[in-house]
């Protein structure tokens, strides 16, 4: 990051000499939309890109920003310098009003966000317009001095632009390298799990909403006075968002650099094709640019090229410093969490009368049960009873409808997932879902910055070499989740639970699809963890894995809790075989002599 | 703010559902898209002014008669509507980028508009403008009302068809549930196809209807989106006859306010409403 | 009638199904039974279509239909009850019927269907203008399977009927199952209550990790170790569990 830090400002400060070069005016010009549009672009993709809420409101913000301009230097007599900071920060406080309503409400999410931040757009032009604010003439700022910072008056202009695109691209860079980038970028992967896995989701959402507000609104406060009349008509138009999209789009989402790429582009583009017919060309053009880059080019051009490049150099380039990791491995694995000699049998987890319900279905109708340190409880139960659910419960994917669950002394239910796993709780999801875009390095050392660890980037990382050593995926660490099969997907899975440094794991159905051998590799693997001090909840149905690890089972029956205790023992009682096989079925079973077992492979016995 | 006399306020509520009838009619297509396609068509509205546009021109250059234009333009943009659906599940666009390709499509719709018929404002000269009916004494043009007959007739209809006829059904059960519905013999490619061609044909009949009553000029495109949308979302995904209500809901109350206050505030209306929605009951959108 | 000749489905990169076979005959009720994640749902999703075979085939009547489009199933005469009935929840009890019988030759013979289906749920005729969402589970499973017997199937494919369902309720449907069965349709049933499948079945086959392990009539496979082996996983005889499941040293490098 230094180096594109160094990069850029080497490239701020050469852009700086512009004004006093003695080139033909035109230069500036362009090259203050140029930078006007990098702005703007950037600025938008710090929420929308990063995180995946496309926003459509970026022209609300940018004219709340000229507007706070426009009136505090014509009613007010502020000099222009000073709005700046006061744009920014009047855009800022409304987006974050707009954002922590918005983002409260779960299903706003994608396509929703974006129309609802298209409505905001049209309200807050009408409230201006009606309002003494703008009142229906504009505001004409012609009588506002302009500060002499540049040798002429577009000069000036030109550096103010540039130094708030300065401004937003380091800004956008920053994010992107901190823990706060990489928690966005999960959120545009999949935010569920990502909440679940630590990220406080809302707090990020509001935050990067906030910063691109108010960067948008510094650059309105700026174009206030260079085009010195200030109209809602020309500023709040749906044109802006969408020219902002198109670059972000074109330049690629994923990186901070892509809207300078798309903003450079599309504005030279836009410039190259100026005057009458050439004009619509070149809009036409920029429209089937878009259509071009969303159906092939999915990544943009920056990150298009960002792929080639990378594949060049070979893929799975970071298997570097492994070797440095193995020692950690001598001592028998990274720790989990301690194992308490004292500690050891006490209930670590209690749920009591938890009850789910979705949409008058009743998942789960009173449940209880307690965890306890160190053992390995098996859930189990026919399709439909209910464990799954209560795993999705205990994480805090899903609120309880009643019932209270205690984790270490802790109530647990009802607060946000992001805290449960700080806590100490990580689960695995029966179908994996690892976040697409992110390496497995990425998706293991995501969970040990945001979990119960909490550790900065660096310590992140390292752990989760020893991870993905642990789960044998070392040589896979700089592919992405798609490049694995299903074993290596699942042992990612096991990866990412474990690199939180949890004190309670829930596996959910994590053998299912897995061939024999590879459930072989699984079991063992469970084993080991659990010798490093877990506390492991088993959902599963691969009933000689059950047998083989589970210290307690607890048998789900319809919601509720049918059987609880020694696997073998309960698996044995008739209300437990009558539930798996039906009434029928636990007198036959328990009269039936025992004979060898069967060879597995088709035994075709004869015909009706 | 005075308030105005009872014929104006009457007038002024006529006046909202003739433009509640166009927002309806705009909206059924891009709501039918939405709700049973998930492909949100920001192209519907380039396609509505090129159906406008055309209908301008074959009016104002050939002299047909804008209502037999229909004739021409149910069919041509029936196979366009067909097209842009095929490209859209060839490439396996989502719902989203779906959103940003038909914007990529109006640009370029736009641009084609301008490059043929330049940014002027253009006026069609029908016999039609010059008709008023009278109802007491409030007045009643011929392009509104024809606007109005159409969105209410077209939109029962495609509520009948989609309640009663087995086509109906099959599109609303492989709306819900594809797989399902092809257990049971419910070929969903193809009628997605057609629902495509339907909607992008309602486009074209709606652009007939803007270009009766409106003037003309490409980046009016625009202009409509943000009310249609807040139509098409307050009357519920996939529901015939809910952008009419919606529509006609929002157009009564923007006229109203009009005329109460002025024409400046109207936009407020819809789109707090819209963001209503949106916060209160987001479910029964997506 | 349905011949299912060695098939492999695949779920994405898994392998759900591997070289499985077995028969029906004409008007021939058989069961499949298995613990969970065995592949029972994706076998009868394989053989009403709504899943691609990647290796096999699947011989209906004769014909092979393994490359055939989804919505060509149907017309061959097959029908599904799917898992968690799937019903259209926002149409009407009538519409979920009609539905069903949306094909042109069960088209025709639709007011006719209708009546038959009334018949064997005779709870349905005063929900029929009802959403089929508000219906009880007992109730949607009934819809579920009078939509299917609306196409005039030759093959019922039910997957896993009880699912969900209170044990009074179990008896009702598995009565309906066999008064269908008795009027001469063939059935395919997957099921998890065994007892309860196991009752209606003349032959069964026992479905265990994607392969059929057995295949015979109910009465002898109740004599089979297999059965509580692949649900309950206690090996027959003393032998304890974790003696007769081999460790692994270290899991091999992907």
């Amino acid at each position: 990051m230094k180096r594109s830090l160094l990069v850029i400002l080497a490239a701020g400060a050469g852009l700086a000499t512009v004004p006093w070069l003695g080139l033909p005016a035109f230069y500036e010009s362009i090259l203050y939309l140029v930078l006007h549009w990098i702005a703007l672009a950037t600025s938008w993709n710090l929420l929308s890109g990063y995180s995946g809420y496309f926003s459509f409101g970026h022209g609300a913000f940018f004219g709340i920003g000229m507007y706070t301009t426009a009136t505090l230097a014509t009613r007010f007599d502020i000099p222009f310098l000073w709005t700046l900071p006061a744009a920014g920060l009047v855009a800022a406080l409304f987006g974050t009003l707009l954002g922590a309503v918005a983002f409260r409400v779960q299903a706003v999410r994608a396509e929703l966000f974006s129309l609802l931040t298209l409505a905001a757009t049209f309200v807050v032009a009408t409230l201006i317009l009606n309002t003494p604010i703008d009142g229906g003439p504009g505001v004409y700022m012609s009588a506002v001095p302009v500060p002499a910072i540049g040798p002429t008056a577009s000069g000036t202009f030109y550096l103010l632009a540039l130094a708030v695109a300065l401004a937003t691209v380091v800004a956008a860079l920053v994010v992107y390298h901190s823990r706060f980038g990489t928690g966005l970028f999960a959120i545009h992967d999949d935010e569920d799990v990502a909440e679940v896995m630590g990220v406080p989701t809302f707090r990020y959402k509001l935050g990067a909403f906030a910063l691109s507000c108010g960067l948008a609104g510094v650059v309105g406060g700026v174009q206030a006075l260079f085009i010195s009349y200030v109209t809602t008509g020309d500023t709040f138009t749906i044109a802006l968002p969408l020219t902002v999209v198109l670059m972000a789009v074109l330049g690629g989402t994923r990186h901070w650099a892509g809207p300078i790429v798309g903003a450079t582009a599309i504005t030279l583009l836009l410039y190259a094709f100026t005057g009458g017919d050439t004009a619509i060309i070149g809009k036409g053009l920029t429209g089937l640019v878009l259509i071009v880059v969303i159906l092939f080019m999915p990544e943009g051009l920056l990150g298009q090229a960002l792929k080639w490049w990378h594949a060049r150099r070979g893929a799975g380039a970071i298997a570097a410093p492994a070797p440095a990791r193995a020692p950690a491995l001598a001592t028998g694995g990274p720790a989990v969490s301690p194992r308490p000699e004292a500690g050891a049998g006490e209930v670590l987890l209690r749920a009591r009368g938890v009850r789910k319900s979705f949409k008058g279905v009743q998942a789960l109708r009173g449940v209880d049960l307690e965890l306890r340190r160190g053992e390995i409880l098996g859930l189990l139960g026919p399709n439909g009873s209910g464990k799954s659910t209560f795993i999705n419960v205990a994480s805090g994917h899903y609120a309880v409808t009643a019932g209270v669950i205690e984790f270490d002394g802790r109530r647990i239910s009802g607060i946000p997932a992001h805290r449960i796993a700080h806590g100490g709780m990580a689960r695995t999801y029966q179908i994996p879902r690892p976040f697409a875009h992110l390496t497995v390095l990425e998706n293991v050392a995501l969970p040990a910055m945001f979990g119960a660890a909490s550790l900065d980037r660096r310590s992140a990382e390292a752990e989760a070499w020893q991870w993905l050593a642990f789960t044998g995926l070392t040589e896979r660490a700089g592919a992405l989740p798609g490049e694995l099969n299903l074993h290596q997907r699942k042992f990612l899975e096991f990866a990412r639970a474990l690199a939180s440094r949890p004190q309670v794991l829930m596996l959910d159905e994590v053998l299912s699809g897995l061939t024999p051998s590879e459930i072989d590799e699984a079991v063992a693997l469970i084993r080991r963890i659990r010798d490093q001090g877990a506390t492991i909840v088993f959902v599963e149905h691969v009933m000689r894995a059950v047998m083989a690890l589970c210290d307690r089972v607890v048998i789900f029956h319809r919601g509720e809790v049918l059987a609880e205790g020694q696997p073998r023992e309960v698996m044995q009682r008739p209300a437990v075989v009558s539930a798996y096989l039906g009434q029928a079925m636990a007198p036959a079973c328990a009269e039936a002599a025992f004979e060898a077992p069967m060879p597995v492979g088709i035994a075709e016995l004869s015909h009706a | 703010m005075a308030l105005p006399s009872a014929t104006l306020l009457a007038q002024a509520i006529l006046a909202g559902l003739f433009t509640g009838a166009l927002y309806g009619l705009l909206g059924l297509g891009l709501s039918l898209s939405w709700g049973m396609l998930r492909q949100i068509n920001l192209a519907h509205f380039a396609l509505a002014f090129l159906g406008a546009y055309l209908t301008y021109e074959l009016s104002s250059r050939r002299g047909v008669d804008p209502l037999l234009s229909l004739v021409f333009i149910v069919p041509l943009f029936f196979a366009l509507g067909t097209a842009l659906h095929w490209v859209l599940t060839r490439f396996r666009v989502s719902p989203f980028n779906s959103l940003l390709v038909t914007f990529g499509v109006t640009v370029i719709i736009e641009a084609l508009l301008q490059w043929i018929w330049t940014a002027d404002y253009r006026k069609l000269e029908s016999s039609y403008a010059e008709h008023k009916l009278r109802l007491g004494p409030l007045f009643l043009p011929l392009p509104e009302l024809i606007t109005l007959g159409l969105g209410v007739g077209i939109s029962i209809a495609v509520w009948v068809a989609l309640r009663r006829t087995d086509l109906g059904k099959a599109m609303r059960a492989a709306a819900e549930d594809a797989p399902i519905a092809a257990a049971f013999g419910v070929n969903q490619n193809a009628l997605a196809l057609m629902l495509s061609g339907l909607n992008a044909a309602l486009a074209g009949v709606a652009g007939v209807c803007i270009a009766l009553a409106y003037t003309l000029s490409p980046s009016q495109i625009y202009a409509w989106i943000g009310v249609v949308f807040a139509a098409v979302m307050l009357g519920g995904l996939g529901r015939p006859l809910g952008p009419l209500i919606a529509g006609c809901v929002i157009g009564v109350t923007e006229a109203v306010t009009m005329a109460v206050t002025a024409p400046s505030w109207a936009p407020l209306v819809s789109f707090s409403l819209l963001m209503l929605v949106l916060l209160a009951r987001p479910g029964r959108v997506a | 009638m349905l011949e299912v000749q060695e098939i492999r489905v695949a779920y994405g990169q898994a392998t759900a199904l591997w070289d499985v076979s077995l028969s029906i005959g004409k008007g021939e009720l058989l069961c499949v039974v298995g613990p969970n994640s065995a592949g029972k749902s994706t076998l009868i999703n394989a053989i009403a279509g709504l899943h691609r075979v990647s290796a096999g085939r699947l011989v209906f009547d004769g014909q092979d239909i393994s490359r055939l489009a989804p919505h060509r199933f149907c017309g061959q005469g097959i029908a599904l009850v799917p898992e968690g009935r799937r019903l259209f929840t926002e149409m009407t009890v009538r519409e979920n019927l009609e539905i069903g019988s949306y094909l042109g030759a069960a088209r025709r013979e639709r007011a006719l269907s209708l009546e038959r289906v009334c018949a064997l749920f005779p709870a349905l005729v005063e929900k029929l203008a009802q959403p089929a969402g508000s219906l009880s589970g007992g109730q949607q499973q009934m819809v579920a399977i009078g939509r299917a017997m609306m196409a005039k199937p030759r093959l019922l494919l039910l997957d896993e009927p009880s699912l969900g369902l209170a044990p009074s309720i179990v008896l009702d449907m598995f009565e309906a199952i066999r008064r269908i069965h008795a009027d001469g349709i063939a059935v395919l049933l997957v099921e998890q209550n065994v007892s309860m499948a196991l009752e209606v079945a003349q032959r069964a086959a026992v479905l265990e990790e994607g392969r059929i392990v057995a295949i015979g009539r109910p009465d002898q496979l109740m004599a089979r170790p297999e059965l509580r082996r692949a649900y309950l996983g206690l090996e027959p005889d003393a032998a304890p569990a974790a003696a007769s499941f081999q460790p692994v040293a270290q899991p091999a490098a992907p």
